[in-house]
């Protein structure tokens, strides 16, 4: 399945462009990182706040960086792809990779339940106040995995296949 | 200076750093440097587009509680950075962009006091005009720096010493 899923990739149009095109893939990468500073600097900086850090600030206002932060996961989600379909074979038999997405996947889950019960209650607790336990967790789990997730891309090099 | 890309290179902790399989080793201080780079620019770009206008919601007296994140980030990316140096002296120091990288990041580095000295004459909870340009510069400084910085490893000309990039 994983040779199939590779040899697809390998055919894609954007596989095609990043292996042909001159500065493509050291451009990519600058963007990639570039997307990644979008979103500590939001997502980090939010989760900071959550863990009862810089409580004067209100934490719907420093929410409104939000939208930065998820512009900088969709440039990272684009040029991410870009990659796997230029060298598929890089990432699908690199268990570094494999990390990379759990972590991606728990600050995933970690965002649902974070607005889908912490969020609305968070925004009742006026400034200043200490921030409940769960607003704590959800910032400590965000903060973990997104260093989690940039330690296992560093290490994607190391694991090649 | 190839005497000195020769002694560098001979030290212990160079060769260590360099030749290592441990992930203790290289893979570890680019972890650091970039996780550093992360929070580093990224304190840096909320504060700038903040001064910018951006969520006015956000005391911009509190947000400085996150000058303490821009500078551990700062000093854990020169630390990393020196140590990336160490391992790998010959390929930077022949590289030009290097010492356009080290330029970039004094002058944003100006430019990141430069605002808090604006701000602060306006009584530190707004943005003056002049602060919200520079910090536009600022954004674009950091922006050149990650450009910068990721491309040295396809302009080298030498990796060691001995070995061409």
């Amino acid at each position: 399945v994983l040779h199939a899923i590779e040899a697809y990739l390998r055919s894609t149009p954007q596989g095609e462009f990043l292996r042909t095109a001159m500065w493509g893939w050291p451009i990519f990468e600058s963007l990639h990182f570039l997307g990644m500073s979008l979103l500590l600097g939001t997502v980090g900086v939010f989760d900071l706040r959550l863990l009862g850090f810089a409580r004067r600030i209100p934490v719907a206002a420093l929410h409104r960086l939000i939208p930065i932060g998820i512009s900088g996961f969709a440039i990272n989600l684009v040029t991410g792809i870009c990659f796997i379909s230029a060298t598929p074979d890089q990432y699908l038999f690199n268990k570094a990779f494999y990390w990379k997405v759990t972590f991606i996947t728990i600050a995933g889950i970690n965002v649902m339940i974070f607005y889908a019960r912490t969020f609305r209650r968070l925004l009742e607790t006026p400034p200043g106040v200490p921030p409940p336990i769960s607003a704590r967790l959800a910032g400590g789990v965000s903060l973990v995995a997104w260093i989690g997730v940039m330690s296992a891309g560093r290490l994607l090099t190391f694991f090649r296949p | 200076m190839e005497s000195l890309y020769v002694s560098l290179e001979a030290t212990s902790l160079s060769t260590w750093l360099r030749e290592s399989p441990s992930l203790w080793a290289f893979p570890f201080v680019l972890i650091l440097h970039t996780v550093g780079l992360a929070f580093f620019v990224g304190a840096n770009v909320a504060w700038d587009v903040r001064v910018l206008g951006f969520s006015m919601g956000i005391p911009l007296d509190a947000l400085r509680r996150y000058f303490v994140v821009m500078w551990v980030g700062f000093w854990v990316n020169a630390f990393s950075g020196v140590l990336l140096l160490l391992a790998y002296p010959t390929k930077a120091l022949t590289n030009p962009l290097f010492y356009t990288k080290l330029a970039l990041i004094a002058f944003g580095v100006a430019l990141a006091f430069r605002i808090r000295r604006e701000v602060d004459r306006f009584g530190g909870t707004e943005a003056p005009p002049l602060a919200r340009t520079l910090a536009a510069a600022s954004l674009a400084c950091w922006i050149a720096v990650i450009f910068a910085g990721r491309l040295l490893a396809y302009t080298c000309t030498r990796l060691t010493v001995d070995f061409p990039c």
